[in-house]
């Protein structure tokens, strides 16, 4: 629900209480004055009624509508007027209605007279329910009102907001620019433009330093690795050595090669991981995976790897051109080291997928685990434990899908496009 | 062939100039921007090994400069960014070759001699060596005038040995130049072995001498001085 028809329902529902205590209120008033007029009006009556026995000296009972008069004999003590409610038959409307009825005894001339006026009320109910309909249709016209003019006002007043969350959705690290809000003459909203313009501008200088830090922590590793490479280099130029001190050297620079890859494959995760790889063209894989495996021939013939491959012609995925090699030389690597000798690789390429098949031994290791990162199965030394973990990063930055599965002796990588 | 090193880390450096000084080169060394380009501006040099991260510039500005000022000379770019968009962009601007950093110093010999061969072609393009002779223009091998049928990796492989002849080329090296970076498998190791195996053969059938001598351990070496 939209914020300003919250508060507008809410700001509905404070003025139902107000309107039903105003009504209340209102009631009582109007009751108050109604019964204080009546009463006057009686008095007044009263009066011209005096007037009226003294000018006839009256001496019957008189009776007209709404008027009774009744000479008292003898000695009668004068009384206040009283009043009272009563129900008289209404002459015109010939039922009985509710009256109001003042009596009193009064002397008048020398002689005392029981005076009774009547007079018809106005009825409690009839006050409420003119209350009652006069205040409903206000509230009516009150919420009809509001939620319109609300609704209009709320396109102004909300549109600075409006704008702040359409440029924080439209926010991206990689655009590299800052967010700069106009100022509005709400005080939250420039409160939280205020938030917004900082939390993004640190959220861009940790990005950036990150990255930073990724191409120079991969600088500064290589380095002093290229150096260490080379002293072992030349020590094994070095005379005299023994076969021990070369195989020593020799398998130190074995781990210095392998540091030197670890650092390269974490930097590769980190840079695809921030998206610094965006050149999305077509690529036309079925050209692509043809020319990876001529590469990969020799390693395979070496291992006595039957190559079988049922690659579609021309089937092109739009990715990115350096990924696309990754992946698929990762997956090639894969499937030939984690093979047996005299074993097999199938591939199957169609415009829809992708899929590698190799033999080798079942997974000791948890499959669900196989793409992440150093979830080795066999610590065999010459692997990282990075290669699949890339891939699967490059499927998720290139918005594909892999999966895993083992059947018939057989592991399968499935990449949906 | 006179070579100018400009490379940062000094110890780096010092690898590289002593591992090449054997090779008879005159290797001198400068660590920043500024002394590079005194340095150019003031001396010939065949080729400078150039690293792109520099304390006091760009080098991708001295390859510009060289490019300009000194198109005769060759560049090798030598870097340890490893980013792809830097070494087309230094290719791009003519550099001769790239290399990212950890390197084999064999690797870089090979490609020193590669370049320098490429840019000075007055002569020939013939590496001989004694009974040897490698055309590296047709990519063929005669041993005493009589031609030597080698696949492409035998080719390479007789061609990187030769050029670092004396050295201890490690299989790993050796598995490097011939595969590249993807070749990590112990497997290549096995393959370098059957290359070699291969290799020696061929060059004893056809009357030439086995100068590929197995170091223990596991690396060749391609040895004049074998009996």
């Amino acid at each position: 629900m939209k914020l300003i028809f919250k508060i507008t329902l809410l700001y509905l529902l404070i003025t139902l209480v107000v309107f039903l205590l105003g009504g209340m209120i209102t009631h009582q008033v109007i009751m108050r004055e109604v019964v204080f007029e009546e009463q006057r009006f009686l008095t007044e009556r009263l009066t011209s009624a005096i007037r009226m026995i003294e000018h006839r000296k009256l001496d019957r009972p008189f009776e007209r509508d709404k008027i009774r008069i009744i000479p008292l004999d003898g000695q009668v003590e004068e009384t206040p007027i009283t009043f009272s409610d009563t129900v008289v038959m209404h002459a015109t409307l010939q039922r009985m209605e509710p009256h109001n009825k003042l009596d009193v005894i009064k002397k008048v001339g020398d002689r005392y007279y029981s005076i009774s006026l009547y007079d018809l009320i106005i009825e409690e109910d009839d006050i409420s329910d003119g209350v009652n309909e006069s205040l409903l249709k206000m509230y009516l016209l009150l919420s009809v009102v509001v939620l319109v003019l609300g609704w209009i006002a709320s396109l102004f007043i909300l549109k600075p907001f409006n704008a702040t969350l359409e440029q924080i959705r439209n926010f991206s690290l990689k655009k590299n620019d800052r967010i700069v809000y106009q100022k509005s003459n709400t005080r939250e909203f420039d409160k939280l433009n205020k938030f917004v313009e900082e939390m993004t501008d640190k959220v861009r200088s940790d990005y950036q330093s990150l990255k930073e830090f990724t191409e120079n922590a991969s600088h500064e590793m290589q380095t002093p690795l290229s150096i260490t490479n080379g002293k072992l280099e030349l020590l094994l130029e070095s005379d005299n050595l023994s076969n021990e001190q070369v195989s020593l050297i020799i398998s130190a620079q074995e781990s210095i090669q392998r540091l030197s890859k670890l650092g390269k494959a974490l930097s590769l995760l980190t840079k695809i991981e921030n998206k610094e790889f965006e050149s999305v063209e077509k690529v036309d894989m079925s050209e692509l995976l043809s020319k990876l495996l001529a590469d990969f021939k020799e390693l395979t013939d070496l291992k006595s790897i039957k190559v079988e491959t049922e690659i579609q012609d021309q089937v092109c995925v739009r990715m990115d051109s350096t990924l696309a090699a990754i992946m698929i030389t990762n997956l090639i690597q894969n499937a030939i080291r984690h093979n047996n000798e005299q074993g097999m690789i199938s591939i199957t390429m169609t415009d829809k997928k992708l899929t590698i098949r190799n033999t080798g031994e079942a997974l000791k290791s948890d499959p669900k685990v196989l793409f992440e990162r150093f979830k080795k199965d066999n610590q065999s030394k010459e692997s990282i434990g990075l290669g699949l973990a890339i891939v699967k990063k490059i499927c998720e930055v290139s918005s594909f899908n892999i999966s895993y599965e083992y059947q018939k002796k057989m592991h399968c990588i499935t990449v949906i496009f | 062939m006179k070579l100018l090193v400009v490379e940062d880390q000094a110890e780096l450096a010092n690898n590289i100039t002593s591992y090449l000084s054997k090779e008879g080169y005159v290797c001198e060394w400068c660590s920043g921007y500024h002394q590079a380009i005194e340095k150019l501006a003031g001396f010939d040099y065949d080729i400078v090994l150039l690293d792109l991260m520099l304390p006091d510039g760009d080098g991708l500005d001295i390859l510009r400069f060289l490019k300009k000022e000194y198109p005769d000379t060759g560049v090798l770019i030598l870097s340890a960014k490893n980013a792809l968009d830097d070494k087309i962009h230094g290719l791009d601007l003519g550099a001769d070759d790239y290399l990212p950093k950890p390197f084999h110093l064999s690797e870089l010999n090979a490609r020193l001699k590669a370049i320098y061969r490429r840019r000075h072609l007055g002569g020939t393009h013939d590496v001989v060596f004694n009974e040897i002779t490698i055309n590296t223009e047709t990519m063929e091998v005669t041993v005493n005038g009589k031609p030597l049928d080698l696949t492409r990796k035998e080719y390479e492989m007789l061609l990187y040995m030769v050029v670092n002849k004396s050295r201890v080329l490690t299989k790993q090296s050796i598995a490097e130049h011939l595969w590249g970076d993807y070749m990590d498998s112990v497997d290549s190791f096995d393959f370098v072995y059957q290359h070699i195996k291969n290799l020696r053969k061929k060059i004893v059938q056809a009357g030439g001498r086995d100068y590929i001598q197995t170091m223990y351990g596991s690396g060749y070496k391609f040895n004049p001085q074998v009996s």
